[in-house]
């Protein structure tokens, strides 16, 4: 089970920093439009990217703090 | 009589231009209410999270001494912080999927826009299995057992209905893409479904933290 949560952790890993880059470019894009639509995505997707980040944290056990699974 | 014609045929011409132009005058106006409305029915949902997730926040700081709860003199063990990372990076990545599907859709690129919408289909059917799994393999008693389970199954239970909802939702929208529903300046229901399915991906960053990293 112990090698099982490492292989998630790499997994985790890889998937949240390639999802992040791919938020943050969408984001970019997203950046100069001005509809309703434009910012409700923009807050959105900067809300995904921290999600990354969250994920990011886990993997590299830094969050929980008491140590998770 | 050949003239009559023409001008007859200049005047429906001229008509279906004026009908047009007419139609793409009341899709705008109503495409900013619609929106409008839509972003209140995202704020409805948000309060309704808000919610439960304070009645979490309220229970675990407040009534139980020690977190996770204890139940028969144990203590209940943390979730698998680990398998939730994964899960949660294939929600998030159905995320970045959809908004590329999204501006495929504005690009009339409709190959890609078939790829991404299958993507994100996938990969948000996928995290519902996943949450399946983890609803099996929970060691934290039932439903109605402690505080830990009610909350956990509640707010996950109720963020997995808004997933399944939205992955009907988005089937539903590819359906009508194949009818010719949409074209690439009328596409307000791709909006919506695009806005939607973020704000299932978002309202998950503050149930991942909450569940599994707090």
């Amino acid at each position: 089970m112990e090698s099982l949560a490492g292989i998630e952790k790499i997994v985790a890993l890889v998937g949240a920093v390639v999802v992040g880059v791919f938020a943050v470019i969408s984001l970019k894009g997203e950046w100069n439009k001005t509809g309703l639509d434009d910012h409700v995505t923009k807050l959105l997707l900067g809300l995904m990217a921290f999600g990354c980040i969250l994920v990011l944290l886990a993997a590299f056990g830094i969050l929980p703090r008491g140590g998770g699974a | 009589m050949a003239v009559s014609v023409a001008k007859q045929g200049y005047h429906l011409g001229h008509h279906d231009e004026h009908d047009a132009n007419h139609d793409e005058v009341i899709y705008r106006e109503t495409r900013d209410m619609r929106l409008t409305g839509f972003v209140l029915f995202l704020g409805t949902d948000v309060v309704l999270f808000s919610a439960f997730i304070f009645a979490y926040v309220y229970l675990r700081t407040s009534i139980a001494p020690v977190w996770p709860p204890m139940v028969d003199g144990h203590q209940l063990p943390r979730l698998d912080t680990a398998f939730a990372a994964v899960n949660s990076v294939v929600l998030f990545g159905s995320g970045v999927t959809m908004h590329y599907a999204l501006e495929a859709w504005k690009h009339a690129l409709k190959r890609r826009f078939n790829l991404f919408m299958a993507l994100t289909i996938l990969l948000g059917a996928g995290f519902l299995g996943g949450q399946a799994y983890e609803y099996a393999h929970a060691r934290i008693g039932g439903w109605s057992g402690n505080t830990f389970g009610a909350s956990f199954f509640t707010l996950t239970g109720m963020h997995g209905l808004h997933v399944f909802i939205g992955v009907w939702f988005l089937i539903a929208l590819w359906i009508q893409t194949s009818r010719g529903v949409y074209d690439d300046h009328r596409f307000f229901g791709l909006t919506a479904g695009t806005l939607y399915w973020h704000f299932v991906d978002v309202i998950w960053v503050v149930l991942f933290f909450l569940f599994y990293l707090w």
